[in-house]
């Protein structure tokens, strides 16, 4: 009996498997589709006659397509794009940069170094880890205007040139980092800040490039210090142009769904080029 | 050095303690001086001075006698910011609002993340490892896109004619919502509507990190433990109920934080989308906050506010930590 139950299991079960797996790509299918059918809606929309966007119902793909939404952002003298990009482009590649720079210098004191009152200053950065911006943020804006860097792209940056998870990362990375190489290039007569920029530097290219690439995205989609420091139009940086933008020309879909396509599609470039160093970014870190 | 060592053990001692000869002493002090020195002006006086703000009846437009812009016109009023807050007043109706508002979109969003992004990452695992890869990626989308266009974006998809969401409820043959965002007499199981929006909104632009951490933690537990339950004849609920679950317990809480407080600092899904309507159905916390610090430059009460979401995100932190004790191993 058991020999029976045993060989009428077995394609039973087989046949089991196979259908949950045909479960299991019909719900990831359409978990794709609520994910990408917004933006493709968009991208439609960004692509149809302003005629057509107000019919009901509405049509999802243009009857007729055109590109005419772009071509009115394009030649809007109110919005010079080039401009909007740069501003966005420098404050996020000076974060980055200087991030980096203060990152996993600290990192790597913090990693290899023993000396009085460490466990104090690290603690300090553990706490920092804690605060929410929003918590700090006032104040902040007071130094700002102390500083005289309110409505300065400068004052997008200053504020945020060391980061306490980046410090927290990078410690974390150099501390499986070999003693030993360290040591060999100071015998070899290495000063101490050669050994960090030619021996430890090098090395750190995987948790260099994860914390970059957030850097960048977090500071390209940043909104509200953006928004509590910049007041000339001619400074904001791309996502205060889009709420502009959007608050000029409410009714106009097609036009406000192009702007935000505009604003969307140099990170969609990045995350293409970059997306296995993000997902396995969050994976290791828990970033957010 | 060596007549050092030679001479006697004391020197060499507290060397070792130190553990920094001169050269690394100018590298080390040379490199954190500056930092911290840094730090102390943007986040050590930050952290001092909301605390400070919030005793005082402080707006940068009124000049003040003393230091900083304090005293005088800015009267240091002491816990009198913190009365405010349970004062029968507008100003403390709103902040209490805003607070409700602010746990319940937290809760709720934590709870409908949850329920799609674990059994989500459970398949997400289960499938080829082809393809794995690919929904992944694409899932993790909306995470990295600007929250601005994703808020507009989201805001035109509840368009209640010319909306994506009440065309195809339509097309379901369903009949959809008036309005969405607008109308405050709508609700779901008491929760506002567009309360109900702002949640869809942020859970779909959110969920991507949530299932990455949660396939990362599945492909750390063991393949063996999951072959002897197929052994011993368990159905894929029965494991995932009683091998996935728990074993991903550590995670699980770890998500659960950074989720809440998360969600506890969201923004620009309320500022943009719904702009904290109807009638302040949708107003958080942080837009309290920035609205009163930096539309109405009422500055000490909107530091007072602040460190109320500070000590909601301590609060969610130290629970974490507590429950976090008891370790697991596997």
């Amino acid at each position: 009996m058991s020999t029976v139950q045993l060989a009428s299991a077995a394609p039973r079960r087989q046949r089991g498997r196979s259908l949950a797996q045909f479960f299991a790509y019909f719900i990831l299918f359409i978990g794709l589709a609520v994910t990408l059918v917004p933006f493709i809606w968009i991208l439609m929309t960004s692509l149809k006659p302003a005629s057509e966007i107000v019919r009901i119902p509405p049509t999802f793909f243009p009857e007729q397509w055109t590109f005419n939404s772009y071509q009115t952002i394009f030649a809007d003298p109110k919005v010079p794009l080039a401009r909007f990009y740069l501003n966005s482009t420098f404050v996020a590649v000076a974060r980055v940069v200087i991030t980096l720079f203060t990152s996993s210098l600290a990192g790597y004191i913090f990693a290899k170094f023993t000396f009085r009152g460490k466990n104090l200053l690290f603690g300090f950065i553990l706490i920092q880890l804690m605060i929410p911006f929003q918590v700090v943020m006032i104040p902040a804006y007071l130094i700002l205007v102390q500083l005289r860097l309110i409505d300065s792209l400068w004052g997008l940056v200053i504020p945020s040139m060391v980061d306490a998870f980046g410090i927290f990362l990078m410690r974390q990375f150099i501390s499986t980092f070999p003693n030993d190489l360290i040591d060999a290039a100071r015998i070899d007569g290495a000063g101490e800040f050669t050994v960090y920029r030619r021996v430890v530097m090098p090395n750190l290219g995987a948790p260099l490039a994860t914390l970059g690439i957030f850097t960048f995205m977090a500071t390209w989609n940043d909104y509200l210090w953006p928004l509590i420091v910049i007041t000339t139009h001619e400074k904001r940086t791309l996502p205060l142009l889009l709420t502009w933008y959007t608050s000029q020309h409410g009714q106009r879909y097609d036009l406000t769904m192009a702007a935000s396509i505009l604003v969307l599609l140099p990170i969609l470039v990045v995350y293409i080029f970059f997306q296995r160093w993000i997902v396995r970014g969050v994976a290791l870190t828990g970033m957010k | 050095m060596t007549r050092a060592a030679i001479a006697g053990g004391a020197g060499v001692r507290r060397k070792e303690r130190t553990g920094l000869r001169p050269g690394q002493r100018v590298f080390v002090w040379g490199s954190l001086i500056p930092i911290f020195l840094y730090l102390g002006v943007f986040a050590l006086f930050p952290m001092i001075w909301v605390v400070v703000l919030s005793f005082f009846n402080y707006s940068p437009v009124r000049v003040g006698d003393g230091p900083l812009g304090l005293g005088g016109r800015n009267p240091f009023i002491g816990l009198g910011n913190f009365a405010a807050m349970f004062a029968d007043t507008q100003a403390g109706e709103l902040f209490r609002i805003s607070v409700k508002n602010t746990l319940i979109f937290a809760f709720l969003v934590l709870a409908v993340n949850l329920a799609i992004t674990l059994p989500l990452a459970v398949l997400v695992e289960s499938v080829h490892a082809r393809v794995k890869g690919l929904f992944r990626a694409i899932y993790f989308l909306p995470t990295i896109s600007s929250a601005v266009a994703v808020a507009i974006m989201w805001g035109y998809v509840f368009h209640p004619q010319q909306g994506l969401l009440n065309n195809f409820i339509k097309l379901i043959g369903l009949t959809p919502p008036k309005a969405w965002l607008t109308d405050p007499s709508a609700f779901v199981f008491g929760v506002p509507l567009a309360m109900v929006a702002a949640i869809i909104a942020y859970v779909w632009m959110d969920f991507g990190y949530n299932l990455v951490i949660f396939i990362a933690a599945l492909q750390g537990i063991p393949r063996e433990i999951r072959d002897a339950a197929h052994i011993d004849g368990a159905t894929g609920w029965q494991e995932f109920r009683r091998i996935t679950v728990p074993l991903l317990q550590p995670t699980l809480l770890l998500v659960c934080t950074l989720t809440m407080i998360s969600s506890f600092q969201v923004f620009v899904i309320f500022q943009v989308m719904t702009g904290g309507g109807p009638q302040n159905q949708t107003r958080s916390l942080t837009m309290e906050i920035y609205e009163n610090a930096f539309r109405f430059q009422a500055m000490g009460w909107a530091a007072s506010m602040s460190l109320v979401l500070f000590a909601m995100v301590l609060i969610v932190t130290l629970v974490q930590f507590r429950v976090l004790r008891t370790d697991w191993e596997y």
